[in-house]
């Protein structure tokens, strides 16, 4: 008799070993003569030491059987998984089809991630990135603001005191947004405008970002204005628009005019320190008068435009950078400030210190922008990831119960019950893990193409290790959604099938957890549907929004004569001469002018003090501001409420007065007679002349602001930008060119950039929302289908397995449309359920995408009514096959099936 | 047998692979236990080798580790529970490759050791 290997108890072996050679060598000793009382002591002496050698034996026992138990395990998957493959190989279709929906489900899942990894979680690409701190409201990247010195952008003046003051920094640079650029390589090439940027010498080494090719900035380019005519491409831009030629390191670009000597190329993973908004260029601030005439923005302390990044000093917390920072700029503003701006800086300062936060994540207008947009498109996905679930689950449920024959005659062969279980999770983990490689491949293009749908931003959405890390979760948690109630389900039938005669069986087990699958996935729908319809009808409301303006009819342009030269006197009459010529292009109803225009991103503010007014807070005094040319209320389409329009008299030499908006007139002037009224604003006093219906400036969800018109022609101070806005008799996009050309024709020179109709700006501002809606939309018809072939799944499979019961009321005399009825019936009750269950949901989760919504309540009855009608239609659809099947059952067929 | 540690004063002692040589060897007629091993060495080298004979079981339990042998328990011939040792098929093309390698070993040192002249340089 010889007892198995025994694993896992080798000290009784080793004992059990080493006492049997002792005896039996006491035994040979015996026998050879030796004494019975010292046999046993020699015997020992001859073995040696003992324990050492037990100990030793035991080691090597205890490594043996660790190595036998893995190569267990290893040699039990390495079988499952074989298994699970062979037999999802025999199935290609079944296989195929479960694939591609959990493809689609996870596919979908990692590109929204990727967009929230790459914008709203990863670091900048640099060493050491939790050292970094950014000064400033990070979401400014590309502002400006003229006037009183701001806390959340600083000047280059409050720069470098920051810079040559600060000792919890060990490196500080600014970076500021480099407006339009006009690029022309080589000789009589085309003008481009790359993206760039303004940086500080020091911006490649606080970051630790080499240079790929060729040099980055030193300190040396700090110093003097105007000194250093250098210029860094990222690589994207060097491969892009240099097809990555190291020749052009050393050779020259013309930037607005200016040639700039290109020194070298940043790594190919950099894109600048703006996430969303990727660099193509950068360079040094010191260079920014020689590019920007007329533009003294190194010395100007009224000039805001720069946002700081700085690495800590060791030992440094943030808190204490902080508290240093924050009294830095405060003591500069308030160091050089004139007399009546002290007292308003204090005042901001108070109401808001300067922004100190992390600068891990760098600086981005677009993660606040898109924040809600892609938590939002998260939440969707993950619904249909959810419907994808269940309908794989029930896929497989029903081929368990297909196969419940083949279980059960393994479980009466021996095969345990867990070990079955472990079977089909190894099978279904090899389907996610399938699927979500292929989902791989649907997130890289799908990612790609959602930021080409017109966002704005610009991404190195990318497959890195987090967003890898995901999948896997999401493809094990899949793996355990879709295998673990099937694997139960499946062994559980063939036990009891095991336990029961057979042929009773024939036409197979019912599908209850089948059916609540089905009513998990109709819910699930229906909750995205009802999304989807909430914020496509937002979106519709957003498209058509009043905007207090003739928004299908305008048409603006806009007009850099600054860097023309254009100033003072002879910038009026260009106003003038322009305004005229646009007005005589045929199917132009109006011209005029503005400076800032309309949803274009600008705002300009000022500060006022009306007598009789006393603030309560200091925002009170702000107002939003704009100066417009003569008509231009009417030209626009626009309200007077009172008084009258901006007209051709009030020019530089008449009376200053203003128009203003119905938010600052029923503001500061309560009583209603804000007409003719003074305030005064920019140093100079004016009357009120006419009041008007507000209009929205730039966003559509935006509360209006309390808004000052002044006249354009008193106003020209400091205006490098102007708008020709000209309202057309029909649709304005086919004027466009006809009034680029005119306003092209009196100077060459004068930049005539950007003409839009409004309707499309205001498209633009609201792009976020319509991907969004398109987006859930989508989602939802995904999930639509996905539920719609469940139900048919289950409805079909219960018509098959009912049919000697139908065929049998049919025998006896049922009408066939009854039959259909009851099929229909269980089909609409399964519907409903989901319904009213989706619903519920959706009501109750409405609130979650309240930012999303606009001009509908959290609970819109005909986004519920028509996903009703949606869901109810797909319901009947998917029930209809079955039904009609069943009503031709053959009574003999189904006596057959017995 | 007598244990008289005249290896030890040469210098000489069973090292490792020889050992393990040894005891596939004496697994190759067939499964034995640990004890018939130690006996077979003793008697097929005329000498006690093993420097205490605890020290065989480490080499078997190591060999066994590497799946050069397997082991099951079984009776012996005095009709006790015993542990028994079977070369497996590695274990078998171990021995014969080890075994040529011994031979070239002693080969190439015997030569060396009955050299009459330093080397020609």
């Amino acid at each position: 008799m010889r007892r198995p290997f025994r694993l896992g108890r080798p000290e009784r072996d080793v004992d059990d070993e080493l006492a049997f050679h002792i005896a039996e060598r006491e035994r040979a000793l015996i026998a050879a003569g030796e004494e019975p009382g010292r046999a046993r002591s020699r015997a020992l002496e001859r073995f040696g030491d003992l324990s050492r050698v037990r100990a030793e034996c035991l080691t090597i026992d205890r490594d043996r059987d660790r190595a036998r138990r893995w190569g267990a395990v290893a040699g039990s998957l390495r079988q499952d998984a074989g298994y699970g493959l062979r037999r999802l190989r025999r199935q290609p279709g079944f296989t195929l089809i479960v694939l591609l929906i959990i493809a689609i489900g996870i596919g979908t899942n990692t590109a929204i991630f990727s967009l929230i990894d790459a914008l709203l979680l990863r670091p900048l690409p640099v060493p050491h990135p939790e050292q970094l701190v950014a000064v400033g409201d990070p979401r400014q990247t590309a502002s400006l603001s003229l006037g009183l010195p701001q806390a959340s952008l600083l000047s280059y003046p409050v720069f470098a005191d920051l810079r040559d003051q600060t000792r919890t920094l060990r490196g500080v640079y600014a970076s500021g947004y480099a407006q339009r650029l006009d690029v022309v390589r080589g000789r009589g090439g085309d003008v481009t405008h790359p993206r760039g940027r303004f940086v500080s010498g020091s911006f490649f080494t606080v970051l630790g970002v080499p240079a790929f090719v060729g040099r980055t900035f030193t300190a040396a380019e700090d110093r003097t204005p105007g000194g250093d005519p250098v210029v860094v491409l990222s690589y994207g831009y060097w491969a892009r628009a240099f097809a990555a030629d190291r020749g052009v390191i050393g050779g020259t670009l013309s930037v607005n005019g200016v040639p700039l000597t290109i020194v070298g190329v940043a790594p190919p993973d950099f894109a600048g320190d703006v996430i969303g908004q990727a660099s193509d260029l950068w360079i040094p601030v010191m260079m920014q008068p020689s590019l920007m005439p007329h533009t003294p923005w190194l010395s100007d302390r009224s000039v805001s435009w720069l946002l700081v990044m700085g690495r800590l000093a060791p030992g440094v917390s943030l808190a204490a950078a902080r508290t240093e920072l924050t009294a830095l700029v405060a003591r500069s503003l308030l160091e050089h400030a004139t007399a009546t701006d002290h007292d308003a800086i204090e005042h901001a300062l108070r109401a808001h210190a300067t922004p100190v936060a992390s600068g891990a994540r760098g600086f981005s207008y677009y993660r606040d922008a898109y924040r809600t947009a892609l938590l939002t498109l998260m939440a969707a996905v993950g619904l249909v990831l959810l419907v994808v679930c269940a309908n794989v689950a029930n896929l497989l449920l029903a081929r368990a119960v297909a196969q419940v024959r083949e279980i059960s005659v393994r479980m009466a062969i021996g095969a345990g019950r867990w070990r079955l279980v472990q079977l089909a999770l190894t099978e279904s983990l090899l389907l996610a893990v399938g699927g979500a490689a292929l989902g791989l491949a649907v997130a890289v293009l799908g990612s790609r193409a959602l930021l080409r749908m017109g966002t704005g931003v610009t991404l190195a959405a990318g497959l890195d290790g987090r967003v890898l890390a995901f999948t896997a979760a999401l493809s094990l948690g899949t793996a355990i959604l879709v295998g673990t109630l099937p694997a139960f389900r499946g062994t559980r039938l063939a036990l009891a099938t095991a336990l029961r005669t057979q042929g009773r069986s024939v036409s197979g087990p019912s599908l209850v957890l089948g059916r609540y699958l089905v009513v998990a996935q109709v819910a699930l729908s229906m909750t995205l549907v009802v999304g989807a319809g909430m914020l496509a009808r937002s979106t519709i409301h957003l498209a058509h929004a009043d905007v207090g303006v003739a928004r299908d009819n305008l048409l603006i342009a806009t007009i850099d004569a600054q860097r023309a030269g254009y100033t003072g006197p002879r910038l009026l009459a260009l106003m003038r001469d322009l305004t005229g010529r646009a007005l005589a292009v045929p199917g132009v109803a109006a011209a005029t002018l503005s400076e800032d225009g309309l949803f274009n991103g600008r705002y300009a503010g000022t500060t006022v003090q009306i007598g009789g007014f006393s603030a309560r807070a200091d925002s009170d005094t702000t107002v939003a501001e704009d100066a417009v040319g003569p008509g231009y209320f009417h030209a626009v389409g626009a309200h007077i409420l009172r008084g009258r329009d901006i007209d051709a008299h009030d020019n530089e030499t008449a009376p200053r007065v203003a128009v203003v908006n119905a938010s600052f007139a029923h503001f500061f002037f309560p009583r209603g007679d804000a007409l003719g009224q003074h305030v005064l604003a920019d140093s100079a006093t004016w009357e009120i002349v006419g009041i008007v219906a507000d209009i929205r400036q730039n966003g559509i969800r935006d509360a209006p602001a309390r808004r000052l018109y002044v006249p354009i022609f008193q106003a020209t101070e400091g205006v490098s930008e102007f708008r020709v806005v000209v309202r057309a008799e029909g649709d304005p996009a086919r004027l466009t060119a006809a009034v680029q050309g005119a306003l092209s024709a009196p100077d060459p020179s004068v930049a005539v950039l950007d003409v839009e109709p409004l309707d499309s700006l205001i498209g633009s501002t609201i792009q976020g929302d319509r991907l969004v809606a398109t987006m859930v939309s989508l989602f939802g018809v995904l999930a639509l289908v996905l539920a719609a072939l469940g139900l048919y799944g289950v409805t079909a499979y219960t018509t098959v397995r009912r049919t000697a019961e139908f065929g049998l009321r049919l025998a006896l005399g049922a009408a066939p449309a009854a039959v259909a009825r009851m099929v229909l019936r269980e089909a609409a009750l399964l519907t409903g359920l989901g319904i009213a269950i989706g619903l519920t949901v959706a009501l109750a989760a409405a609130h979650l995408v309240e930012a999303q919504l606009y001009g509908i309540g959290l609970f819109d009855p005909p986004s519920v009514g028509l996903a009703i009608v949606v869901l109810g239609l797909s319901g009947t659809l998917a029930a209809c096959l079955p039904a009609s099947r069943a009503m031709r059952i053959a009574p003999l067929d189904a006596i057959h099936t017995e | 047998m007598q244990y008289d540690g005249t290896m030890d004063e040469l210098g000489v002692s069973l090292t490792r692979g020889t050992l393990d040589l040894l005891i596939l060897k004496a697994l190759s007629w067939g499964p034995r236990h640990g004890y018939a091993v130690a006996e077979w060495i003793e008697r097929a080298t005329g000498q006690a080798l093993l420097v205490g004979e605890g020290t065989l079981y480490p080499a078997l339990h190591r060999l066994e580790r590497h799946r050069l042998v397997s082991s099951e328990w079984g009776l012996s011939e005095s009709n006790r529970h015993a542990k028994f040792y079977r070369l497996s098929a590695a274990g078998r093309q171990r021995l014969l490759t080890g075994t040529s390698a011994w031979q070239r070993f002693v080969g190439a040192a015997d030569r060396a050791l009955r050299a009459t002249a330093p080397l020609p340089s």
